[in-house]
């Protein structure tokens, strides 16, 4: 059966009122659930799971997959309004959305992220539609030694991310590094840096550090700059949908973003954070920008959020095609379509190709429903910045608390949020970036049990990232970049030509 | 006179509300299932007997993951909630019983009152479909004798049961290869469809998800009733080799438990839901699709069963220390 047929198959299923309805509300959910701090699109998909068990197989996977593409959006709204990233998928979008925003742009920043998302998202599902099972065999062939190169490649990035003081970065990237190490070895089983403490066996939960990092030191900063009673002016904003068009005047970022967010995605393991750091570092390396890169650049917002939501479409390409979930989103959702009674994987697409095709279609109307429903609520969340910082801190205070602990049920969390809170002020104080520390903390785990994991299968010691030919290829670039990224200054010439080639 | 009414008042709504907070019967909000693993597979299965059970119960049953340090992190974690029936234990023989076993944990099986068992699922040793080395199990271990150490496997974490399961045939047959750790068994998956493993352990949710590009050399149970779930494959004692272990010691189970001092009446009424939930036929039926098999052991028979699989498992944990010396 060819994918058109597939299709075909799969409208009948999709065009019904119940899957249309549902998706929709699934996707406003999942916006809503991802601006909040804390709850990403994760937490979303499984509050949904038990209302999903009664529901027919197409409307029930067309709201969790709504959920998961709405939340992995929602989460950059609250990056740019309030330098609050809702999920850590966010976390690089604030970069240049925050800046965007104090400089009077939140509206379009807003428009611009939700724009990007939508066209990532629907590059994503395309190539999900056509390449997945080709993408799902590429897949396969990535082992531990091309995780450990790629993983490398995302700590370099850190040099890009941390604007004008990479030392500065690599200092607190390496903290994230060390911070990464806490917890259960999962190769000995001993407990690192645990200090008897059980709520560190699996070491920090991410959202807890990020929301800890971002939005506390944020709030300490405002509170510290007192105006607390002063109106606050804020762009007038109204329901446009310029920001496509915004958005489609960085159409080779667009698509190069589009193609990193994917790619990310295919690979188990990768995820969404990698695709939106890696893709934002390397706009930022190519980008020709009025406004410079960190500062409130459009190509900053259209790179992490078109990156992070292709990789939606991209992580249900080994989840469908091999049943091995690309990440633990995608891993609930295939729980879901167990559960409704499918198993996911090549059978699938031949026994069932009406829930394949129901399954593609409501995704790529997630996408679409997310433009809509972004646009249309954005001056709703531009209207957040009107509210005095005496209201406004208290509430973004409350909703952190709310949603970190929500997490685990864990008081524990609230101090490990308060205490990257505290961190995070110290370092911002000092002009220590922060997102390195995200980056560590993420990439870390990645890249130490995979580099373990290739000197175990490796007959040949550390040989073994260079025998396998994709694994070499990125070693090399690696080893090219960090060269470029230790060349003193006075060969800057030479380094922005290799970094415009 | 108007203070006085207000106080009265008040007291009189006051006494009113603890009286009807006291009558409240259980269980009047949710309760939490603390799952021990990521998500996947086997969440699933915890899904499935929670959403029935609440609905017997009337309110939601939230599964919630809590992975870390083979389960013990989520047995912390509930252990940390009050006995008040609200947190149930998703009790899986790694954290219940292999824990206490290999010292990472300080309590017992008999620390904690038992509601039903849930589940058990087996083991089974599977290759590519296309990897002529192997025709069959004694094949493998022929390859393993003959390049010791070279055959690389995964059984997803180095102390888990089903690692311990393999080691004890591999000791029996006195083979060894390489293990590498994954946090999960369904990523090890991915490197054998990839070539970098050369054979791995896998349970029946994953299996179903990948039948057709995977090969079940030998099913790790010596119950004839597993055999159906991997397909007819033949078991490890088809073959002439000693499992080392029986009933349910070989394979992956979980019993819903509560802290040992929960309410005797709210012990009661979660067994009376669990029990329910656990017979109807459509939770029987989605429970089997997945290659699960429902226990169906009351709580009476919880010291009889669970205490004899420790015993047992002692042998896979020295098992284990035997396979890691050698590599």
């Amino acid at each position: 059966m060819s994918i058109f047929d597939t299709l075909i198959a799969g409208s009948g299923l999709f065009f019904t009122p119940l899957a249309i309805l549902l998706t929709l509300v699934g996707c406003l959910a999942g916006l809503i659930i991802g601006v909040l701090p804390g709850l990403g699109p994760l937490m979303g998909i499984v509050l949904m799971m038990p209302v999903a068990f009664y529901l027919p197989p197409i409307p029930a996977m067309g709201m969790l997959i709504a959920i998961f593409v709405g939340g992995s959006c929602g989460g950059a709204i609250s990056a740019i309004v309030l330098r609050i990233p809702g999920t850590p998928l966010a976390a690089a979008t604030l970069l240049d959305g925050y800046p965007m925003a104090q400089r009077g742009r939140a509206g379009d920043a807003i428009g611009l992220a939700v724009s990007s998302s939508a066209l990532g998202g629907i590059f994503g599902g395309i190539v999900l539609i056509f390449f997945a099972p080709v993408l799902a065999g590429f897949a396969l062939r990535f082992a531990p030694p091309e995780y450990f190169a790629l993983a490398l490649l995302g700590l370099i990035c850190i040099a890009v991310v941390s604007q004008e003081s990479t030392i500065k970065g690599f200092l607190t990237g390496a903290l994230g590094l060390l911070l990464a190490t806490i917890g259960t070895d999962s190769f000995s089983q001993a407990n690192r840096f645990t200090f008897g403490q059980y709520q560190l066996l699996n070491g920090f939960h991410i959202v807890a550090v990020v929301v800890g990092l971002f939005a506390l030191s944020e709030m300490f900063l405002q509170v510290q700059s007192g105006r607390l009673d002063q109106k606050p002016k804020v762009q007038k904003i109204t329901v446009s949908f310029k920001s496509l068009f915004m958005a489609l005047r960085h159409k080779t970022n667009l698509l190069r973003s589009s193609i990193i967010g994917t790619f990310f995605g295919a690979l188990p393991g990768a995820g969404g954070v990698m695709s939106s750091f890696t893709a934002y570092a390397v706009a930022k390396a190519n980008g020709k920008s009025d406004v410079p890169y960190g500062q409130g650049a459009e190509g900053g917002v259209v790179a992490t959020e078109s990156a992070n939501n292709a990789a939606c479409g991209g992580t249900l390409i080994p989840t469908l095609a091999l049943a091995i979930p690309g990440d633990a989103s995608s891993a609930v959702l295939m729980g879901a379509l167990l559960l409704l009674g499918f198993f996911p994987g090549p059978d699938l697409f031949e026994r069932n190709p009406d829930v394949v095709g129901g399954i593609f279609i409501a995704y790529i109307f997630a996408n679409i429903f997310l433009f809509i429903l972004g646009i249309l609520l954005t001056p709703v969340f531009v209207s957040v910045l009107k509210l005095k910082k005496k209201f406004l801190i208290p509430l973004v205070l409350h909703l952190c608390v709310v949603g970190v602990f929500a997490l685990q049920s864990s008081v524990f969390d609230l101090w490990v949020m308060f205490g990257f809170g505290v961190l995070g002020y110290v370092l911002r104080k000092f002009d220590y970036p922060l997102a390195p520390i995200v980056i560590g903390l993420i990439l870390g785990p990645i890249a130490e049990s995979n580099f373990r994991r290739s000197l175990l299968m490796s007959d040949d010691g550390a040989m073994v990232f260079f025998d396998r030919p994709v694994s070499a290829l990125i070693m090399v670039v690696n080893v090219l970049l960090i060269i470029l990224v230790l060349l003193p200054d006075k060969w800057r010439v030479w380094k922005t030509r290799v970094a415009d080639i | 006179m108007t203070l006085f009414r207000s106080i009265t008042k008040g007291l009189a709504v006051l006494a009113v509300s603890v009286t009807a907070s006291g009558a409240t019967e259980f269980p009047d909000r949710n309760i939490e299932n603390i799952y021990p693993w990521g998500p996947g597979t086997t969440m699933a299965i915890s899904q499935i007997i929670a959403d029935a059970m609440g609905n017997e119960l009337d309110v939601s049953i939230p599964v919630v993951s809590t992975p870390g340090a083979s389960g013990v992190k989520a047995f912390k974690t509930a252990l940390e909630k009050p006995a008040d029936g609200y947190t149930i234990f998703d009790g899986y023989v790694a954290p219940l019983v292999l824990a206490p076993l290999l010292g990472n944990a300080d309590w017992s099986y008999k620390d904690f009152t038992p509601l039903y068992s849930a589940t058990s699922n087996s083991f089974a040793i599977i290759v590519r479909p296309d990897d002529n080395r192997f025709p069959d199990l004694p094949a493998l271990f022929d390859y393993m004798r003959a390049n010791p150490g070279k055959a690389r496997y995964s059984t997803g974490a180095v102390n888990n049961l089903p690692h311990m399961v393999l080691a004890k045939v591999l000791q029996t047959a006195d083979v060894y290869g390489t293990v590498i750790p994954f946090d999960e068994s369904e990523q090890a998956m991915k490197d054998l469809r990839g070539g970098v493993f050369d054979f791995i352990i896998t349970n029946p949710g994953t299996y179903k998800a990948n039948k057709d590009n995977v090969r079940v050399l030998a099913v790790l149970s010596e119950l004839e009733e597993v055999v159906a779930i991997y397909d007819g494959a033949p078991r490890v004692q088809d073959y002439g080799y000693d499992l080392g272990m029986s009933g349910l010691s070989p394979m992956g189970w979980n019993w819903w438990l509560v802290r040992k001092d929960t309410p005797a009446d709210v012990v009661e009424t979660l067994r009376t839901a669990m029990a329910a939930a656990l017979a109807r036929d459509d939770v029987q039926e989605k429970l089997l699709n997945l290659g699960y098999v429902p226990t169906n052991y009351g709580p009476d028979q919880y010291d009889e069963i669970v205490g004899a699989v420790g015993a047992e498992l002692q042998s896979g944990i020295d098992a284990i220390e035997w396979v890691m010396s050698k590599q």
